[in-house]
């Protein structure tokens, strides 16, 4: 079975496995223990936490709480600090965003606000500024969007944010960039939502980074793990394991991208594109390939894709569930139903092989052309 | 003093020289629904008792009863030796703070050394005593009662209140149907209604992979078990129909797409029934409903099959009356799940309400309709609920 589904998970770093098996087996002890046992697994946590920030940003600026998914990472920087006056966010969010932006308004909290797309997927910049006021509390801009691929210079426009009003807090949902696109944070930027299972860790482990100097309210209380504010005792193994996976994607990211851009034209380039449209631009991340076989529905192609050896996504994973089945990304982005019906989404991970890229490539036209015929 | 619960079944009596055939299959289906919990299974003369179960079982063991067909009502007692005293204590449980009550009495054993009368007499006044003023008694119209039952063993049952159970037959009497089971509202009642006539219900769901999804194949074996909790365990079995819409969709009339598939659908439905030895088919059709369930599609539907009836307990209800019973079996929340359980791809815009019999055989004769099953039923998978 060929996997081309990764950014909706990846398969475990298995290197990364075996190196964190000692804190199931041996090192089980709980960090907030007195006893020696304990105390050693704190420091083993801290450097942890030190090679997962140090990735990406300074980490005298920056520090970088444990959650349990990217979904409570993006949760808590949105209930935390959207709070008053409006929320900006954009039309491109993974539900983790837009759903709690939603809810701000039936609880009335604060207003959200919605900014359109282009039609590659990123942010209209100079629609999203109009909409910041004197406010604005909050704004989120994901970083890579998780459907079209397309990439937010969230450093630039963070800036462009607080030049317009500099109270908003700025957050980004990096789920799908951390990891996988060269970038260093800058100082602009509040709050970055990353999860481990994107790139080789553990379903279960996220983190929320935060500028220090910016005070995130407790929002799970208990024993005071991670300096008091998300109390819980930590997943050791998923965190540490979530560290060695990192430090092994991190040394390969830019041989990585470089090999992906290669492997996605030529999954391009090999489509039939009598059948098939191009979604995703060059511009975007190398990790996500997004097409439409306009007419045909995304979904049927996927099951018969999936029978015939090769697993692709639709849109999201997580929303996949939802009772309108058209990609609501392609659909903001300005594409027609039928376009956003035939959405398929081809994912790879560092460990994509170019054999697979070239068996998906035979695949996926075998059964376009298959449904193409049953369907006329 | 221990608790007990007591079973009393209904319908049972009635049947004659079968009851011990009507009662061996009821005591099989209480002993299966109670599988999960220790206890001790009495049977006295008209009725059952739940002995030995530890006290916090209580409420799941009434839950579970209370979905076993032909159980009339029961009641959660306490068992106390036969004197007053102790009769009086375990009432004293089953007191509410203020109101009116009585006390009814029966003897089993008719050596006890006070009428039923007497005793309904001694304890009532033992309860006015004891409540102060609070409560007075109503022989007529009680806000609650306060049963005793004293037995032949030297012991009294105790006990307030009848719950309702699902009443009907046990399942098991009344033979064995094919439920056409889709993921939608209606077909887990119209199973959960036959079950209730003591008949036993395995299910047929037809799918269209890949043109539908997995979700939506799960979600039938979801309802399947909500079902199977009334019909003491069933079976479901799922058909692919894909050629077969592939097929009429690429030959007949786009608006025949419904009537036709679902004789494809009956065709197999009778014959699996044949085989697993079921003597009807059950369906959750209502008159009017949809498209093809009006009496051309229904009559259309019904031609094919030749042997067996076609039992649809639904056809004279209302949506809302359908949705009533869903809820109450508890089906609801599952069947309103938002997936698509028939290929929707296929759907013609504007279905036939009224499809005449002279087309449908005139479109149906395009298709090789034998080959077409022959390839549905390789297709076959059971799944044990």
């Amino acid at each position: 079975m060929i996997y081309l589904d990764n950014a909706a998970t990846t398969k475990p770093c298995a290197l990364a496995f075996e190196r964190a098996k000692e804190y199931v087996t041996e090192k089980f002890y709980n960090p907030s223990a007195m006893y020696k046992e304990g105390f050693a697994m704190q420091s083993e946590l801290k450097k942890a936490r030190s090679v997962l920030l140090s990735k990406i940003a300074d980490e005298s600026a920056f520090e970088l709480i444990f959650t349990s998914c990217g979904t409570e990472s993006d949760n808590q920087a949105i209930f935390s600090f959207a709070k008053r006056g409006n929320a900006v966010t954009t039309a491109g969010e993974h539900s983790a965003v837009s759903a709690p932006f939603a809810e701000l308004k039936n609880r009335g909290i604060c207003e959200p606000r919605i900014a359109p797309l282009e039609k590659d997927g990123r942010v209209n910049v100079q629609k999203l500024l109009d909409l910041i006021d004197e406010k604005t509390s909050f704004v989120s801009v994901m970083h890579v969007n998780n459907e079209m691929g397309a990439i937010n210079d969230i450093n630039q426009i963070a800036k462009l944010v607080k030049q317009k009003n500099p109270r908003v807090i700025f957050h980004s949902d990096g789920v799908q960039a951390y990891g996988k696109i060269p970038f260093r944070l800058a100082k602009e930027v509040d709050l970055y939502s990353v999860s481990a299972h994107k790139i080789g860790g553990l379903k279960g482990v996220g983190a929320l980074i935060k500028r220090k100097s910016l005070v995130l309210p407790a929002y799970m209380i208990g024993g005071g793990q991670e300096s008091g504010r998300r109390s819980g005792t930590e997943n050791t193994f998923g965190i540490m394991q979530f560290a060695f996976a990192a430090e092994n994607k991190f040394q390969t990211l830019k041989a990585d991208y470089e090999r992906l851009i290669e492997y996605r034209e030529t999954l391009w380039n090999g489509l039939d594109q009598s059948i098939f449209t191009r979604i995703s631009t060059q511009d975007g991340t190398p990790y996500i390939l997004t097409v439409s076989a306009v007419g045909l529905r995304g979904e049927i192609l996927l099951h018969m894709a999936n029978d015939a050896g090769l697993i692709i996504g639709t849109g999201s994973a997580c929303s996949s569930n939802a009772k309108s089945r058209y990609s609501k990304i392609a659909l903001a982005c300005g594409y027609d139903e039928k376009t956003a019906d035939g959405v398929l989404r081809i994912s790879f991970s560092q460990a994509t092989q170019k054999e697979e890229i070239l068996k998906a490539i035979e695949i996926l036209n075998g059964v376009a052309f298959d449904l193409k015929k049953r369907m006329k | 003093m221990k608790r007990v619960i007591i079973i009393r079944y209904g319908e049972l009596f009635l049947k004659g020289k079968n009851r011990g055939f009507f009662e061996g299959k009821f005591e099989a289906n209480l002993q299966n629904a109670l599988k999960d919990v220790a206890h001790k299974f009495v049977k006295q003369s008209g009725r059952y008792l739940i002995e030995n179960f530890a006290e916090e079982e209580t409420e799941f063991i009434v839950e579970k009863l209370k979905k076993v067909f032909g159980l009339h009502t029961l009641s959660v007692a306490y068992e106390t030796s036969s004197d007053l005293e102790s009769i009086f204590e375990a009432a004293k449980l089953l007191l509410k703070p203020s109101g009116t009550f009585k006390v009814e009495s029966h003897r089993g054993d008719k050596r006890y050394p006070l009428t039923s009368p007497e005793i309904s007499r001694k304890i009532g006044g033992m309860i006015l005593d004891y409540s102060k003023g609070s409560l007075s008694v109503d022989v007529h119209n009680p806000s609650f009662s306060i049963r005793v039952d004293i037995r032949e063993n030297g012991k009294a049952l105790v006990f307030g209140e009848f719950i309702e159970g699902a009443n009907g037959m046990p399942v098991g009497t009344a033979g064995k149907g094919l439920l056409l089971l889709s993921g939608g509202i209606d077909s887990p009642v119209a199973g959960h209604m036959m079950a209730k006539r003591g008949m036993i219900v395995e299910c047929l769901h037809f799918h269209s992979y890949p043109y539908t999804n997995m979700q939506a194949k799960e979600k039938v074996v979801d309802l399947a078990k909500i079902l199977s909790e009334y019909t003491v365990g069933t079976t479901l079995y799922t058909v692919s129909v894909t050629h077969i819409q592939e097929a009429i969709h690429e030959k007949c009339k786009p608006e025949l797409m419904i009537t036709l598939l679902r004789r494809f659908m009956y065709r197999i439905a009778e014959r699996h029934s044949l085989h697993i030895g079921a003597q009807c088919i059950i369906t959750g059709e209502s008159l009017g409903q949809v498209a093809s369930q009006t009496i051309e599609g229904v009559t259309s539907s019904n031609s094919v099959v030749e042997k067996l009836p076609v039992l649809r307990p639904l056809i004279g209800f209302d949506k809302n009356e359908i949705i009533d019973r869903s809820v109450k079996m508890g089906a609801y929340e599952t069947s309103i799940l938002p997936f698509e359980d028939c290929c929707t791809v296929f759907l013609p815009d504007f279905p036939a309400t009224r499809p005449k019999m002279k087309d449908i055989l005139f479109e149906e004769g395009k298709l090789d309709v034998e080959a077409l099953i022959e390839e549905a039923f390789a297709s076959i998978e059971k799944i044990e609920i």
